[in-house]
């Protein structure tokens, strides 16, 4: 038992204090204002305060923290995307994550265990050692492994899928992890609100003041909030705020659905995703399958559930783990994901001054959270993008210089 | 599965239509600066909200428009293209 | 010792049917009609299972699902649940998660030490350093989870129905079956469904004393079995709410998807446990609960009871106790004001004490924590929720039969977006503002009195008529409540805890205050910290009193506090019911049979599947391929392309629309001729390719890659609708079978077979005719892809088989042999023809891809034109070429997708396409390159898998010689 525990809780101080203060009144004016208390928009705000000394800051959210795309993704933390660009940011995102259950002092139960992106074709296995070719460009741990390597890793997987799409090999990436995703919020909350950062929930933005093109500040339904910064990280929601700032983005709102299954006895190890098969699956430490698909097929702006999807994903993964047959599904939910032509986010300054975009994260923002709040922090800071994120600005459409991670045209989450 | 009503063959599940994306016109190719072509190209009206859409109902081969509220995802009416006036 | 009781008119058991089974690996009685844990509890067992954190021993709670204290294992399945799965004669069964049985399980000394496990407590501890995380991780995965799953269980493929009605009644209790009653008439199609075995719903256990139910359930059903409009599913429950009055009715066989015009929502509420120390000792356990075991399994729930109510329901279930003859020691009803019904002074009258204003202070428990030995009780006073111990008194009992209140079981309507209200008088959630063709009826809606419930039922049913077109009169409830059915707040606190909210997940009072206190004060974070309603019964039983919990800390009213989301499923719903039959439905082509009595390797093509390779005797796969593309190259060799996508343009416009669609010029193109027809996006961005063949002045006939040929024609279908030209499209892919022909021999086979001239000057490349081929009409096309002499024959696809033959019979002795798609893509790459989703990406355009050539910048428009002349400005920043390698290499397997790597060590590009061909005797290949190192010669470097840069060099093409310079 470690100590910290027992300390913990033989000391007379349990429960520890709050996460947060409840903060409900805002100040009438702060040095940046930050829209989204997900995992993003606390993380920046965190980084802000940390790297940039800047902590006069309040972070405004419509319900409570957490509750958007943080709380309701996979929880898959990876790097081994497609472009050099992308590889290099998510890669920096996972160096973060592997500190940050000590940096925030919460366990994030980060746990590291492997990633197959498993190939049903020959023409998917050439897509994965591209990726796996540009990640060793990079420095990043990625290789082709073949069906043995597969079945050794999971011995429980039916490598020829019931004989429907036989697995040729995969994609391997030993960094592939899981996190408890509400905590790496709860974690940017306390850490930011320890250093000045005022959260507010159920406080919904609903209005931008802009003048002569730069931003004066928000209103909110706790009254006007003057500022000069403002962070939009509210994926899911970006067009609405984008709406108020009269920015024009590509961003087009799809669910992503997902579900888990009742508790049994941890024996898959690894995650596994199977493009073809739109599946993609790990076992949480409480013992639940945590299962996603693709997106869904059409734009709307709403959680609800559908029938097919779960329908779709469980076929699919009884192709792959025949013996499920009776387990059982308890919960589906859905989230809504911004969508980019490129497949990649949306981040930088704006045509409106000090009005900054953290958008377009599709279905792979969690996995981003800390180097996008470091390198929004970073640009709101210095009102300017840090190299890191450049590729990633508003302004490739209109350059026609788009950052092709939709290149793999995979499910790849 | 939802059901959407294609203006030919009448109220089917949404597994037989395809999304075909918003609405938009085109700008004048000739006339149009590179940037607003771009943003043609590129942008989208992402805000919810009452929004035409190209529907596809696919074993018919019908495009169809559909005036949906993408917030509540309710269907106002759908007609076929250039027959608004007619719905 | 037995519980069991004589026969009871109410109960499910099949007294005739004995059957024995084994429960931790001792034999059990029971009959047929039990449940495993009714039989366990008639049999006297009181341990039933082990709770999930703490391995705290638990037995009949809500018996109805609402929880999961008895979940089971039988060497086959896993976390089956006890309360409602029948018991079958022989089977084995098991508790799951212990250590060493459900009685001694080792792993109960974690109940002794849970104070140093508060709620939360794993995110306080383990992750520093970080290096001993994954060691901590591992002890916490074993204890992880429930039940083991069986790596061998037999995947099911589970039917699944379709069906609409007019009317879904979910519920087919007292409300549900009078909304029935009173629809029936009207003709309507009715489906009411039940996730209990029998129908009755409360009316087949609620007894209360008297014969009332009983009776009224026998009306209800002799009447309702007069319509035979009307159908009644016991032994389904209802899943999900999905859009357009979407419905799974998940039953043991399978699912049915119901898809209803309305829906009536009676699914009543579920019993809510008042919240006390060891209120989840086995022997403790909901009226509902006791009541189902007298009236259906004919089982006491215990010798002597303590009733501990808030509620008219306490006394209910008392009569039913003393009417089988349990002893009731007491009640004790938290309320200062008592229950005000008449059953008060019957109970009174059978020398029941009632003890009003009191609560039970904690549970005593009997040796091991398996029962139930007393319980201690105290005055309460109401308005501070604070036992007040001045006066405890402590009654010898075996039971504890609690009643204190309920949730409305009101998933499906939450799912469906209905506005819930708290319902003061009711203390309770009921709908405020349902969604167009939803109604709600009976407890869901708030309303508990029988009679009351009946008039609902009729209610919703006189609402559901109109909202479908039937005149019918409307129908008013009276819901006034004597007293409210639910306590605002039945808690009481305990100093030592263990007053569990969640028996799921072992949550009690003390951890949603912790909650709190660290912040997580609103529902949904309360929710996520603690973990309440997470578990797999998905709050049904906690949910409420977490929602009064958190409201007693914030003081605010339960309303300000809301409710969590409630999503599919209703009951956690088997993967492979979902699942279904598991179909992967794709094309065949009319030669599919030929092929896999050839040994043809197939692959999947877009939906279709196709021969990537034929099997011969002695010979590998490469060697295979190499063999098929030699005789390509030496003889002849022909492929089945009936996967083609064919396209009709026909109409005075097909020129002008094949222009504005297509990258290429086709006005000029003449009668006769092929024209190659590039598909752009908006952005300039290849989609795919083709050609056109213009058979007459209006009509082009038009060929797509096989996986975009669906998209492609869609796309057509959408610009025609703008263009609004005078065109017609059909897409005949499925009409005409399709087979290519190639190879020097080519010529003289199919010359056997028509009497079309085919010489160079009749039929030069790039033309088109229709004429007879063995005696079908055919299109013939001179192709060029995998070989400047090759013929393209598209046959309607029903004399496919029938060319295809001829064709073998008039060439197998020239050499002709059939080739699949690998040998395709090898001989096409020969040819340096590229290849649209192989050689390109979701992102390339023409530039990049050396496609300039097809490129019409001159035409007025077409799709990606404007968006071209962008990027033609912009510098390139890579470029595909044709390269080889070194003749005679030897080194390391270049792949797909080695990357380019300049001097600078920056990736410059990919390989696109690499092959050894047998015919050139090198490695050659497409490469992405620095586009300023495009000339023929130009040296770059790919680099391998392990890392070393090999040179290749960009080539010219064709890589063959072609036969017209042969």
């Amino acid at each position: 038992m470690p100590l910290r525990l027992l300390k913990y809780a033989l000391s007379r101080k349990h429960p520890a204090p709050r996460f947060f203060r409840d903060c409900t009144e805002p100040k009438k004016s702060y040095d940046a204002v930050i829209i989204g208390g997900g995992g993003h928009g606390l993380a920046a705000a965190y980084y802000l305060a940390k790297d940039h000394g800047i902590t006069n800051v309040a972070v405004l959210e419509k319900g409570y923290i957490g509750g958007g795309n943080t709380g309701r993704n996979t929880t898959i933390v990876r790097s081994n995307y497609l472009t050099p660009e992308g590889v290099n940011f998510y890669d920096a995102s996972v160096k973060i994550y592997e500190g940050l259950s000590e940096e925030l002092d919460i366990n994030l139960f980060y746990s590291t265990r492997g990633h197959f992106t498993l190939a049903h074709t020959e023409s998917a296995l050439r897509t994965m050692r591209w990726r796996a070719e540009v990640n060793k460009h990079v420095g990043v741990d990625s290789y082709v492994v073949g069906p043995d390597e597969i079945s050794k890793a999971c011995p429980q997987l039916d490598i020829s899928c019931s004989g429907k799409a036989p697995i040729v090999g995969a994609l391997y990436h030993g960094p592939g992890s899981i996190a408890r995703h509400d905590a790496v919020a709860w974690g940017y909350a306390r850490g930011a609100d320890s250093m000045g950062v005022e959260i507010f929930q159920n406080t919904e933005v609903t209005g931008l003041d802009i003048q002569s093109g730069k931003i004066k500040g928000v209103h909110t339904s706790r009254g006007y909030i003057a500022t000069n910064k403002v962070l939009s990280a509210v994926a899911g929601f970006t067009p609405r705020i984008t709406n108020m700032a009269g920015v024009d983005t590509p961003i087009v709102i799809h669910p992503l659905q997902a579900c888990v299954s009742e508790p049994m006895k941890p024996w898959l190890d690894t995650i596994l995703v199977s493009g073809s098969l739109h599946v993609y699956v790990s076992q949480s430490s409480r013992g639940e399958l945590v299962m996603g698909s693709s997106l869904d097929p059409y734009e709307v702006h709403s959680t609800r559930s559908s029938l097919d999807f779960v329908e779709g994903l469980t076929s699919h993964m009884l192709d792959m783990f025949p013996f499920l047959s009776n387990v059982k599904i308890v919960r589906q939910w859905a989230g809504m994901a911004d969508m980019t032509p490129d497949f990649s986010p949306i981040m930088g300054t704006t045509p409106v001054e000090g009005f900054y975009l953290d958008a377009g994260w599709g279905t792979w923002g969690f996995k981003a959270t800390p180097i996008s709040g470091k390198t929004m922090a970073a640009t709101m800071a210095n009102d300017q993008a840090p190299e890191l994120i450049k590729p990633f600005r508003l302004s490739r459409f209109e350059d026609y210089d788009l950052t092709g991670e939709k290149g793999a045209a995979s499910v790849g989450h | 599965m939802k059901l959407l009503t294609c203006p030919v063959n009448g109220t089917r599940p949404l597994s037989e239509f395809v999304f075909g994306g918003e609405m938009r016109n085109m700008p004048d190719p000739a006339q149009a600066s590179d940037s607003a072509w771009a943003a043609y190209v590129y942008n989208r009206t992402g805000a919810p909200g009452l929004k035409k859409e190209w529907w596809f109902h696919s074993p018919s081969g019908t495009w169809f428009v559909a005036e949906r509220n993408t917030l509540t995802d309710q269907v106002a009416r759908t007609y076929l293209y250039g027959q608004e006036d007619k719905a | 010792m037995s519980k069991r009781l004589p026969q009871r008119a109410s109960e499910w058991l099949k007294r005739d049917k004995p059957i024995s089974f084994y429960f931790e690996g001792q034999k059990y009685q029971a009959y047929e009609g039990d449940t495993i844990s009714s039989a366990l509890w008639a049999a006297g067992e009181t341990v039933l299972g082990r709770s999930f954190k703490y391995h705290r021993p638990r037995g009949v709670l809500s018996l109805a699902n609402h929880d999961v204290n008895v979940m089971l294992a039988d060497g086959t399945d896993t976390n089956m649940r006890g309360d409602v799965l029948p018991v079958q004669d022989g089977m084995q069964l098991t508790v799951v998660n212990t250590d060493g049985g459900v009685k001694n399980d080792k792993k109960r000394f974690i109940d002794a030490i849970s104070s140093i496990l508060p709620v939360g407590f794993y995110y306080k501890a383990f992750h520093t350093p970080r290096s001993l995380f994954p060691f901590w991780e591992n002890i916490i995965r074993k204890s992880a989870g429930l039940g083991v799953v069986n790596f061998n269980y037999p995947r099911d493929l589970k039917r699944k129905l379709h069906t609409h009605c007019d009317l879904l009644i979910i519920g087919a209790g007292p409300t549900g079956l009078t909304a029935a009653l009173m629809a029936a008439p009207h003709g309507l199609n009715i489906i009411v469904v039940d996730e209990n075995a029998q129908a009755g719903g409360s009316l087949s256990y609620d007894m209360g004393g008297s014969d009332e139910s009983a009776k009224r359930l026998a009306e209800l059903l002799a009447e309702l079995a007069k319509y035979p409009n009307v159908t009644l599913r016991t032994g389904g429950y209802a899943a999900g709410y999905y859009t357009d009055h979407l419905i799974p009715i998940v039953e043991t066989t399978g699912i049915t998807k119901v898809r209803a015009k309305a829906v009536i929502v009676a699914s009543g509420a579920f019993e809510q446990p008042p919240v006390f120390r060891n209120n989840d000792l086995p022997g403790v356990m909901l009226a509902t609960a006791a009541q189902r075991l007298l009236a259906r399994y004919a089982t006491k729930p215990c010798e002597s009871a303590v009733v501990f109510a808030a509620n008219k329901q306490g006394y209910r279930a008392a009569m039913d106790l003393l009417d089988a003859g349990v002893t009731v020691k007491a009640i004790v009803d938290l309320r200062a004001e008592g229950e005000p019904c008449s059953l008060v002074d019957a109970i009174k009258s059978r020398g029941v004490a009632i003890y009003n204003g009191a609560c039970v202070y904690e549970v005593l428990p009997a040796a091991n924590k398996f029962g139930v030995k007393g319980a201690v009780i105290c005055s309460y006073d109401e308005a501070s929720a604070k036992p007040l111990l001045h006066d405890r008194f402590t009654i010898a009992c075996d039971g504890i039969i609690m009643s204190a209140g309920w949730a409305p079981a009101a998933a499906l309507l939450y799912q469906a977006g209905t506005a819930m209200r708290y319902e003061k008088s009711a203390e309770q959630f009921v709908p405020a503002k349902l969604p167009a063709g939803m109604f709600a009826a009976g407890k869901v809606n708030g309303i508990f009195d029988l009679a009351q419930r009946l008039q609902d039922g009729a209610r919703a049913a006189s609402e559901a008529l109109a909202y479908l077109g039937k005149q019918v009169p409307t129908v008013t409830v009276d819901r006034d409540y004597i007293a409210s059915p639910s306590h605002p707040y039945p808690m009481v606190e305990h100093p030592k805890g263990k007053n569990f909210v969640d028996f799921d997940e072992d949550i009690s009072i003390k951890d949603f205050v912790h909650a709190a206190q660290e912040g997580f004060d609103n529902i949904e974070l309360m929710k996520r910290f603690t973990t309440v309603g997470m578990g797999p019964s998905q709050g049904k039983h906690s949910n409420m009193n977490a929602i009064r919990i958190l409201a007693r800390i914030r003081q605010l009213p339960v309303e300000r506090i809301g409710t969590t989301t409630a999503r599919p499923f209703f009951h956690p719903t088997p993967i492979g019911h979902l699942a279904g039959r598991g179909l992967h439905p794709h094309r065949l082509t009319t030669l599919h049979g030929w092929h896999e009595a050839h040994g043809a390797e197939f692959t999947d093509v877009g939906v279709w599947q196709r021969p990537a390779w034929y099997r011969r005797a002695g010979l590998e796969k490469q060697q295979a391929i190499y063999e098929e593309a030699l005789a390509v190259r030496k003889a002849a060799g022909m492929i089945d392309v009936g996967t083609l996508g064919k396209l009709e343009v026909r109409g005075p416009d097909a020129a002008e629309f094949l222009e504005r669609f297509y990258t290429g010029s086709f006005k000029t193109q003449k009668i006769g001729r092929t024209r190659y027809a590039l598909l752009l996006d908006e952005a300039g961005v290849m989609v795919d390719d083709g050609i056109a063949c213009r058979i007459a002045e209006d009509y082009f006939y038009i060929t797509a890659s096989t996986t975009n040929a669906a998209a492609v024609y869609r796309e057509m279908q959408r610009w025609l609708q703008i263009w609004q030209l005078d065109v017609g499209l059909v897409n005949v892919t499925g009409a005409y079978g399709g087979i290519n022909l190639a190879g020097p021999a080519a010529r003289g086979i199919l010359s056997k077979l028509t009497l079309r001239p085919l010489d160079d000057a009749s039929l030069p490349f790039g033309a088109v005719c229709d004429t007879e081929i063995a005696g079908v009409p055919a299109r013939l096309i001179r192709v060029g892809f995998v070989s400047d002499l090759a013929f393209e024959m598209h046959v309607p696809a029903g004399s496919t088989q029938h060319v295809w033959n001829a064709l073998l019979e008039n060439g197998v002795a020239e050499g002709l042999r059939p080739f699949g798609t690998d040998t395709q893509r090898l001989l096409r790459l020969e040819m340096g023809n590229h290849l649209i989703g192989q050689d390109t990406d979701g992102l390339t355009q023409p530039f990049e891809a050396g496609s300039d050539g097809a490129i019409q910048f001159a035409k007025p428009f077409f799709i990606g034109q404007r968006s071209l002349q962008i990027i033609a400005r912009k510098p390139l920043n890579k470029r595909l070429v044709p390269f080889t390698l070194s003749e005679g290499y030897q080194g390391e397997t270049i792949n797909e997708c080695n990357l380019v790597i300049g001097t600078d060590g920056n990736i410059k590009g990919r390989v696109t396409s690499i092959a050894f061909s047998p015919t050139v005797g090198r490695f050659i290949g497409f490469a992405y390159v620095d586009p300023a190192n495009v000339a023929e010669g130009a040296a770059f470097n790919i680099r391998t898998d392990s890392g070393s840069l090999v040179m290749a060099r960009v080539a010219a093409t064709p890589f063959v010689q072609l036969q017209s310079e042969a």
